[in-house]
C-alpha cells in the first residue's frame, strides 16, 4: 500500500491540467486565457470566492464523511442518502418549530439531522459487523430508499403546496449567516471545519479513535486484544452518517432555505472521490475538495469568458480521478528505474 | 368497491407483462455484465459508465452512418474500449477497481455531455429523424389480442438478453472455460497453481463485460428509446450491479432481479399516473435485495456456526 505523498498528488493535478491544456489547445481556445479565467473566476471578487466555498463545505463534509467510515474498514457510499436525510430533517426541524432563538434553533436542526442520517448509517454498520453484509452494495441500494422516501415525504406530509416539490421555508432562526455576500457562502464554513479538526482530534488523539482505527487495520486482533471490533464498526458508520447528514443539513439552511426534491446532483459522489484520492487521508481530504471546488466553480467563469465549456472542467476532473487512482502507473516506472539503476550499481 | 376494481384492471393487465421485460432489459445487460466480472472477482461499477459512452457511439454512428448494425457495432467497440482501459488500470496500474469505475462513470457523463454540445450542437439530449432505430419483432398472431400485447413488438434486443441469461448460465456452469473462470474467483491462489493465469482472465472477462455493457448501451439508445439523453443511464447500471447481488453473480436469479426492478418501475408509474405515491413501490426492489442479502448472508453465518460446532 502506497501512502499519498504530496510530491504525486501535486504531479497528477499538473498532469491533468497539462492534459485539460492540450484538449482545449486542440479545441482552438488559448488554454493560458482559459486557465487565467479559470482561476480569476474562483478567487477573484466576493461571489466567486463565496462560490467556492459554497461547493467546498459540503464536498469536504461528505469526503470526510467516506474518510471516516474507510477509517473502521467500512465503504460508506451510502453519503448521498444520508445527505437526503439530514437535509429533510434539518427543513422539517427549521420549519417546524417556531419562536426559538437562533442559538438553540441552528444546534437543535443540526442535531435533528445528524440522529436521523446517523441512524441510518448504522444500518449498514450492523448488517456488515454482525453479519459480513457487503456494505458497498447494501449502501448503494440504500441511497435509492432514503432518496425515494424524501421524495415522498416532501411530496406528501411535509409539502409546501408551491409548484415545485419543497418543504416549507425554514424559519429565520434556523438559517446560517450568510458571508461574503451576494454569494450563498455561509458560517457552515466554520462549522465544517470545526467539524473537521474534531473529527481528527477524536480519531488521532483519542482512546476512542485509537479503538476505532485499531479495528479498521485488523479487526481479529481488535478483538483478541479486547476491543469490541462490532461495535466500534458501527460507532464509525454512525459518525460516518451524522457528518454526511450534516452536510445536508447545512446545505438547507445555509444555501437554499428549504428542501427541494432531489436537490443534489451527487454531490458525495464527489465528495467520495475526494476522500479516495486523497486515500482517506483526514489531512488530506480539505486540499483535495478545495481543488475540485475551485476547479468547479471557476468552470463557470472560464465558460463565460472564453467560451470553452465548462463540461471540458468536469472531464478534466474525471481524468484527473482516474489517474490519482492509478498509482500503480508512476510507480511502475519508479520501479523499473530504480531495478535499472540498482542494476547498473552491481 | 367498483372504483378497486377499475383502478386494478387499469394497473394489472396484459401490458404490465410488457412494460415490466422493457424496463428490465437495459438493467438486464448491465447484470450479466456484472456477473461475467464478479465471477471472476472483480465489482464492475463502472458499468454504468460504459453504459452511457456506448449510448452515446451508437447513438452518433446510427444518425451519421444511417445504419443501426454499424451503431451496434460502434457501441460494442466503445464498450470493448472503455473496459479495456478499467482492465489495464485495474490489473497493471493497480487502480483499485472501485475508483476506476466512479472515475469512468464520471468521465462518462461530463464527457458525452460535451461531446454532444459539439458534434450536435445541443445540450440535454439528441433526437433525430435520422436516428435509425434498432428493428421490432412482429409475428401474425390472427389478430388475437391478447397474444398480440404479449409477444408482438419487442425490440430485438430484448428477447436476446433473455436467450443470453441462459447462454450465459451454460457457459458459466457446464464449460470447462466457466468452471476455471469461476475459479479464478472463488480462489484465484489455487487457480494461478493450477495453471490458469488469473491476469489474463480477469482481462478477459472485462472486456466480454465490455461488449455487454456495449448492448446494454445501444439498446438503450436504439431499441429502448431513440434519442441520446445526459446520463440516459440514471442508474440502470448500478441497478444492474444490485440485480447481480440479488441473484449472487447467478445468470439466472439476476434476470429475476432485473425482472423485479422491471415490474416495480412500471408499477410505479402506473400508480404515479393514478395520482397515488409511487415512492414506497420504487423502493420495493432496494429494499428486497437488501433483505435477501442479508437473508443469505445470514444462513451463511448459521451454516458456518453449525459447521463448526459439529467438528
Amino acid at each position: 500500500m502506497y501512502k499519498t505523498s504530496w510530491g504525486s498528488t501535486l504531479m497528477t493535478i499538473i498532469l491533468s491540467l497539462a492534459l485539460g491544456a492540450g484538449a482545449i489547445l486542440l479545441l482552438g481556445y488559448d488554454p493560458i486565457e482559459a486557465y487565467y479565467q479559470l482561476f480569476r473566476g474562483a478567487f477573484v471578487g466576493k461571489f466567486n470566492i463565496g462560490g467556492v466555498m459554497e461547493r467546498f463545505v459540503p464536498l469536504m463534509l461528505t469526503a470526510l464523511a467516506f474518510a471516516v467510515s474507510a477509517k473502521v474498514a467500512v465503504f460508506n457510499v451510502g453519503v448521498e442518502g444520508e445527505l437526503y436525510l439530514g437535509a429533510i430533517a434539518a427543513a422539517w426541524a427549521g420549519y417546524a418549530f417556531t419562536g426559538l432563538h437562533p442559538l438553540v434553533h441552528i444546534p437543535l436542526c443540526f442535531a435533528v439531522a445528524m440522529v436521523a442520517s446517523g441512524a441510518w448509517g448504522a444500518i449498514p454498520g450492523v448488517l456488515k459487523a454482525y453479519w459480513k453484509v457487503n456494505e458497498v452494495c447494501v449502501t448503494i441500494l440504500m441511497n435509492y430508499v432514503a432518496i425515494y422516501f424524501t421524495s415522498y415525504l416532501v411530496g406528501n406530509p411535509f409539502s409546501a403546496r408551491a409548484s415545485i416539490p419543497r418543504t416549507p421555508t425554514i424559519e429565520e432562526s434556523a438559517r446560517l449567516l450568510r458571508i461574503l455576500r451576494p454569494s450563498r457562502a455561509n458560517i457552515g464554513i466554520f462549522v465544517a471545519l470545526g467539524v473537521l479538526v474534531l473529527v481528527w482530534w477524536m480519531l488521532y488523539h483519542t482512546n476512542w479513535g485509537y479503538k476505532l482505527r485499531h479495528v479498521g487495520q485488523n479487526p481479529s486482533f481488535s478483538e483478541y486484544v479486547g476491543i469490541p471490533p462490532k461495535k466500534a464498526m458501527i460507532w464509525g458508520m454512525i459518525l460516518s452518517g451524522a457528518i454526511g447528514g450534516l452536510a445536508g443539513a447545512i446545505e438547507v439552511m445555509g444555501i437554499h432555505g428549504h428542501f427541494l426534491d432531489n436537490f443534489s446532483p451527487g454531490i458525495a459522489f464527489d465528495g467520495m472521490l475526494a476522500s479516495l484520492i486523497a486515500k482517506n487521508d483526514i489531512r488530506m481530504v480539505p486540499v483535495l475538495s478545495l481543488f475540485l471546488a475551485v476547479l468547479k466553480t471557476g468552470a463557470l467563469g472560464m465558460e463565460r469568458f472564453t467560451g470553452v465549456p465548462k463540461t471540458l472542467i468536469d472531464t478534466i476532473i474525471a481524468v484527473f480521478i482516474l489517474l490519482a487512482a492509478m498509482e500503480g502507473l508512476f510507480a511502475y516506472s519508479r520501479r523499473r528505474s530504480a531495478r535499472s539503476s540498482g542494476e547498473e550499481a552491481a | 368497491m367498483d372504483g378497486l376494481n377499475e383502478i386494478l384492471s387499469l394497473v394489472f393487465n396484459a401490458t404490465l407483462v410488457r412494460s415490466t421485460i422493457r424496463a428490465a432489459t437495459p438493467i438486464l445487460y448491465a447484470t450479466l455484465a456484472c456477473v461475467l466480472t464478479q465471477q471472476a472477482n472483480i465489482l464492475n461499477i463502472g458499468i454504468e459508465g460504459i453504459m452511457i459512452f456506448a449510448a452515446f457511439a451508437a447513438v452518433t454512428t446510427s444518425y451519421f452512418a444511417g445504419s443501426w448494425v454499424l451503431g451496434l457495432l460502434a457501441a460494442i467497440i466503445t464498450g470493448v474500449v472503455v473496459a479495456a482501459f478499467m482492465a489495464f488500470a485495474h490489473l497493471k496500474a493497480k487502480a483499485d477497481i472501485f475508483v476506476v469505475g466512479m472515475g469512468v462513470n464520471m468521465l462518462a457523463i461530463a464527457m458525452t455531455r460535451f461531446l454532444l454540445q459539439r458534434t450536435f450542437g445541443v445540450s440535454g439530449s439528441f433526437h433525430h429523424n435520422d436516428i435509425v432505430p434498432m428493428p421490432r419483432l412482429n409475428f401474425d398472431f390472427g389478430g388475437n389480442a391478447l397474444l398480440d400485447t404479449l409477444f408482438n413488438d419487442y425490440s430485438l434486443f430484448e428477447p436476446v438478453g433473455i436467450v443470453l441469461v441462459f447462454v450465459l448460465a451454460f457457459i458459466l456452469y457446464k464449460t470447462v472455460w466457466g468452471l476455471r473462470l469461476r475459479s479464478v474467483g472463488l480462489n484465484p491462489l489455487a487457480a494461478e497453481t493450477a495453471g490458469i493465469n488469473v491476469t489474463f482472465r480477469k482481462f478477459e472477462v472485462m472486456l466480454y463485460s465490455g461488449v455487454l455493457g456495449g448492448i446494454a448501451g445501444a439498446h438503450l439508445s436504439l431499441g429502448y428509446s431513440r434519442m441520446f439523453v445526459e446520463n440516459m443511464t440514471n442508474g440502470r447500471g448500478f441497478m444492474g450491479v444490485a440485480a447481480m447481488f440479488f441473484g449472487g453473480a447467478n445468470p439466472f436469479w439476476g434476470w429475476i432481479g432485473c425482472l423485479i426492478f422491471g415490474f416495480a418501475d412500471s408499477l410505479g408509474s402506473r400508480l404515479q399516473s393514478l395520482g397515488l405515491p409511487s415512492q414506497f413501490i420504487l423502493m420495493i426492489p432496494y429494499v428486497v435485495t437488501v433483505v435477501v442479502l442479508t437473508l443469505a448472508m445470514m444462513r451463511k453465518k448459521r451454516a458456518e456456526t453449525a459447521r463448526k460446532s459439529a467438528i
